[in-house]
């Protein structure tokens, strides 16, 4: 059964898929085709907001692993480990998304570019993230590895973020975030600035889920190995 | 018994750590016979090529030996510490965790420009035609900062791995990626300084990357390193 809590949570995450879906059906269907792209562009209403959600996921990682090595509470560390799972997840969607991008318009599925190689090093440390969590024992020792590692991850978002400016590479430079205003048609900009923010809010319900079910899961290891004694 | 201040502490581990890897022979000129088998490895591999790949060539091979020589200084630091518990012993005297990191830290620098010098002058003779109009002493100071950043970052990332189950995945998984920005920028400087023979304009903006780094890692090594190993937390 569920409780009026849980039921509210639901709720709310059906309303954000249901928002992900309207902003993904506008940008397939109502966004112009764009002049030099053709149809191929339209992945970039859901690989934007996937990226920006990744980095939006360190940023949290950061914040997170700044609170878990001050305070040393669990449910921070809980928080840490959700977050990193769900900037992973975002993270895979960013390549994949972009290789189905790339394979038309540069020719190859992937290619070392400097976003890209970048992107792929964040997916490679939220996996690290993830490994040494589990290679750990739980226990202080683990949310203090686990935190610094947190807090060195996040150095690497700026440089993956200008890495399109820092290396003249294949990858566009930015046509968003940019001096004298984005380059796009209004309706393509708000559509993607409107999918950022869905999925953000999207991202946090799910770490928030996530953190829940890592919590319920400490608590049931706890109870079986006091049982065991 | 009075308790050495942070300096003295910091002296007398980085003279323990020293004397331990000039034990033996075979530790001072394994340095230098490693950086030579990379040189022969790669001039073997690419045979003849074009002088400015050459340069390009040459800043991959004093990047990639003392990347590679770092890895084996990381293991070498921390292998004692956790094989013989000295580790967990060191932490319970009153020792500066400052003092701790800063030794281990001076230690692994020191055994990475003992590979990297002797790779740039050892390179230089090996490719001199391609590097004869230019001074390679320009690049010395940027291999000393890239040595001081990729340090830094590794004796905090051999430090949080130590105790990890799958510690030889781990440690090349996260290592590696992070050393991205200090590699890229080291190589960038010292490419664009060979090719042109001066430090231009891009060049000083990646040596800035570069030292920022280096900043960011040793400032959070020494901030995170008595976090890590402080058990009273």
């Amino acid at each position: 059964m569920l409780d009026a809590k849980d039921k509210k949570s639901l709720y709310i995450g059906i309303l954000l898929a249901i928002l992900v879906l309207v902003q993904w059906s506008v940008g397939m269907f109502l966004a112009p085709v764009d002049a030099m792209q053709g149809q191929v562009y339209r992945i970039i209403f859901l690989h934007v907001p996937a990226a920006f959600t990744a980095f939006f996921s360190a940023f949290m990682l950061f914040i997170y692993s700044i609170l878990a090595l001050k305070s040393k509470k669990d449910s921070y560390q809980q928080m840490c480990k959700a977050t990193a799972e769900v900037g992973l997840i975002f993270t895979a969607i960013t390549l994949l998304t972009g290789s189905i991008w790339g394979r038309p318009t540069w020719g190859v599925w992937w290619t070392w570019d400097a976003r890209l190689t970048t992107t792929l090093l964040l997916a490679i440390l939220y996996a690290g993230y993830l490994l040494l969590y589990s290679s750990l024992e739980p226990g202080p020792g683990r949310t203090k590895a686990c935190a610094i590692l947190g807090i060195l991850i996040s150095a690497d978002v700026p440089v993956i973020y200008q890495s399109v400016n820092w290396w003249r590479t294949l990858h566009q430079p930015q046509s968003m975030l940019r001096k004298g205003g984005a380059t796009m048609d209004p309706l393509i900009l708000w559509t993607v600035v409107a999918g950022i923010l869905i999925l953000i809010l999207f991202s946090i319900w799910l770490i928030v889920q996530r953190k829940t079910n890592i919590a319920l899961q400490d608590e049931l290891e706890t109870k079986s190995f006091q049982q065991i004694k | 018994m009075k308790t050495p201040n942070a300096f003295a502490q910091f002296r007398i581990l980085l003279a323990n750590g020293i004397k331990s890897e000039l034990s033996d022979l075979e530790r001072l000129i394994s340095p230098l016979l490693f950086a030579l088998t990379i040189l022969i490895l790669f001039a073997f591999a690419v045979g003849e090529v074009e002088p400015d790949m050459r340069i390009k060539l040459f800043v991959a091979e004093v990047f990639l030996t003392t990347f590679l020589a770092l890895q084996i200084s990381f293991s070498r630091v921390f292998e004692p510490a956790r094989t013989d518990k000295v580790f967990d012993l060191l932490r319970t005297y009153p020792v500066s965790y400052n003092a701790w990191f800063l030794a281990k830290y001076v230690l692994v620098v020191m055994l990475g420009l003992s590979v990297a010098l002797p790779t740039i002058f050892i390179g230089a003779i090996m490719n001199g035609k391609a590097l004869a109009n230019v001074s390679i002493w320009g690049i010395i100071p940027v291999t000393v900062l890239a040595v001081a950043g990729l340090s830094a970052l590794g004796v905090l990332l051999a430090a949080i791995t130590m105790k990890a189950q799958s510690r030889q995945i781990l440690y090349p998984l996260l290592y590696f990626p992070m050393t991205a920005p200090v590699l890229l920028s080291a190589i960038q400087v010292s490419v664009t300084y060979l090719e042109k023979g001066i430090f231009n304009s891009d060049s000083k903006a990646w040596f800035l990357l570069l030292a920022s780094f280096d900043v960011i890692y040793v400032t959070l090594g020494v901030l995170l390193f008595s976090e890590l190993v402080d058990d009273s937390q």
